[in-house]
């Protein structure tokens, strides 16, 4: 349907995988992320500082950096990818799981600051008295904590699946730029103008300026209704 | 039945107190900052004392020495937290039925109405607290705490987030209330009134210490010390010199003075000559001689003190008068000796106004000897 005369084929491909990939990204950060902003605003243990640092990492450091790092992690002769290498003959790297991954880690710090921020303004009084009445921490922090800081929470994984849509250095790195297989829009945008094709990479940032707009009017409608 | 022995110590405080109260009221009273609330949040297991034991109706909630602490979520109290703490996104209904998740849906619903009618909520079961008033927020977060009919309520300041004068009309409500449940109240105070007109027993603390504890009555009518008197704001809390005790009297040397006070016959106050000793004198006590009588009958006026008055302040239906003895040496209380309160009318008519040397006098019942430091 979009694929007639405004849109070539391969930019129709970049599109979709950007929409998978961002998607999938959210979700797993969605998973990780918000367990993780809990139990950093509430917990105090031994490298939760390290654990801290670790998390924010990506936002100060370089992309490419940041991709180097899960190259050395997750690649064929990684800490953890030559082991699953060895065990099954797959690896993460060139496969458009390569940029999921690049891109939740990219946007999780975006999803736990104000995630744990919001958790952390959560008046404590509002846990004890349900401690109190009865309710174990889990309960307590699912029916109360959660649900209260649900616009910090929100407001963070707007931030993030717009942070994955945009994605490009670490995805660059870890799932390179096979057309087709890993190239999402940004990276096609940057081989359209690199190789000279004005007219798609007028198409693609078109394309995603107006969603990216979307995902943020859309945040600012749901911030309002929570 | 609760029995509470406690000691925490935080950083440049420490909390050591030892009290227990029956199926009744028991006002924990004292300034800010003196461990009411920290008292409160070890009763509900939300803070951990360092050491001693609360036993509630026969079951160790702490014992610190035998290792136990009971979670905040097995003791089964009811908690009235200061500012109320009712979860903003849920309605009135739902806060009330809270801690009712035990119980299976037809009870709960049933439980939840009940209280809700006991507290006059029904027409507000549908509403969330932000768009209640303070008063009613008050009573979602009694009616939240109740529901689960627990051994013990806690209330910690549950009026002072409510203006003056609606804090006055919920008082008797509360009372009514928490009399009605037939359980060991616990409230935290630092209104005098509030605590006098809710509590049956007084518990009164100072820095993270007990001061003084026993029925109300009791402590306001017989502060055991001078420290107990400024709590429960006596006014003339003076600090003079034996002379002499005898089974009847006392006599007391003050600012160049001797003054008389009577004796307790059931439990007579007994210290060497030359010992330090405070006292009190309310200050409706100490009366101006009129000028324009004949001399003083030393029979009837006892204690007389000459000297003047240094400065007044109207309070439209009385006058307190601050009283400067006139002897040598400091004035007991800063300028003044004596705070003096006397009827506006009084003060019309002796035209104190323009008249400012008087002598007093104070009758030996009205001056009340503390014994404690």
């Amino acid at each position: 349907m979009l694929q007639s005369a405004l849109m070539p084929e391969a930019a129709t491909s970049a599109l979709w995988l950007s929409v998978r990939v961002s998607v999938l990204a959210t979700l797993a950060d969605a998973l990780v992320g918000i367990p993780l902003a809990y139990v950093l605003a509430k917990r105090r243990f031994w490298g939760r500082q390290v654990l801290d640092v670790a998390v924010m990492l990506p936002l100060v450091l370089p992309p490419t950096v940041t991709g180097y790092y899960l190259i050395v992690l997750l690649g064929r002769r990684g800490w953890l990818g030559g082991p699953l290498y060895a065990l099954t003959g797959w690896s993460l790297p060139f496969t458009w799981y390569a940029a999921v991954v690049a891109s939740a880690v990219m946007a999780l710090p975006l999803l736990v600051r104000p995630a744990r921020a919001a958790i952390e303004s959560v008046n404590p009084d509002l846990e004890r008295a349900a401690f109190v009445l009865g309710r174990s921490e889990w309960r307590t922090a699912l029916e109360v904590t959660l649900p209260l800081a649900r616009r910090g929470i929100v407001a963070g994984l707007v931030l993030a699946f717009a942070r994955a849509l945009g994605e490009f250095g670490a995805t660059l790195m870890l799932a390179g730029n096979i057309p087709g297989r890993t190239t999402t829009v940004p990276l096609a945008i940057y081989t359209a103008v690199s190789t000279g094709e004005a007219d798609e990479a007028r198409v693609l940032v078109l394309v995603l300026t107006t969603l990216s707009c979307a995902v943020v009017l859309l945040a600012s409608r749901l911030g309002s209704r929570l | 039945m609760i029995e509470v022995a406690l000691r925490k110590a935080l950083p440049g405080f420490t909390l050591d107190v030892a009290w227990a109260a029956g199926d009744e009221v028991v006002t924990l009273f004292g300034p800010s900052g003196a461990g009411k609330s920290l008292t409160l949040q070890c009763l509900a297991g939300l803070t951990r004392p360092d050491a001693g034991r609360v036993v509630v109706n026969g079951r160790v909630f702490d014992d610190a020495a035998a290792g136990v602490h009971l979670p905040p979520q097995a003791r089964h109290l009811g908690y009235v937290f200061q500012g109320y703490a009712l979860f903003p996104h849920l309605t009135v209904a739902e806060n009330v039925a809270f801690g009712l998740r035990g119980l299976p849906g037809g009870e709960r619903r049933r439980r939840t109405t009940e209280v809700l009618a006991q507290l006059g909520l029904g027409d507000l079961a549908g509403r969330f607290p932000r768009d209640l008033s303070g008063g009613q927020q008050q009573r979602v977060a009694l009616g939240r705490a109740i529901a689960p009919d627990p051994a013990v309520l806690l209330l910690d300041e549950p009026l002072s987030a409510l203006d003056a004068p609606l804090r006055r009309q919920l008082r008797e409500e509360l009372r009514a209330l928490v009399v009605g449940l037939r359980r060991t109240v616990v409230l935290v105070t630092h209104d005098l009134g509030e605590a006098y007109q809710l509590g049956d027993r007084l518990v009164l603390y100072e820095a993270g210490r007990i001061v003084q504890t026993g029925p109300k009555a009791e402590v306001l009518g017989r502060p055991a010390s001078a420290t107990v008197a400024r709590l429960i704001g006596l006014r003339n809390v003076v600090r003079g010199t034996v002379v002499k005790t005898a089974p009847d009297r006392i006599e007391i040397a003050w600012r160049g003075h001797t003054v008389e006070t009577v004796n307790s016959p059931t439990a007579p106050f007994q210290a060497a000559p030359g010992t330090s000793v405070a006292f009190v004198v309310r200050p409706e006590h100490v009366r101006l001689i009129r000028k324009d009588r004949v001399s003083p009958d030393p029979g009837h006026h006892m204690n007389l003190l000459r000297g003047e008055i240094v400065d007044s302040i109207d309070h439209g239906t009385s006058w307190t008068l601050f009283f400067r003895i006139a002897a040598p040496g400091p004035p007991s209380q800063g300028a003044y000796d004596l705070e003096i309160e006397v009827p506006h009318l009084v003060y019309e008519i002796l035209d104190i106004g323009r008249d400012r040397e008087w002598e007093v006098s104070m009758h030996r019942g009205a001056l009340q000897v503390l014994a404690g430091v």
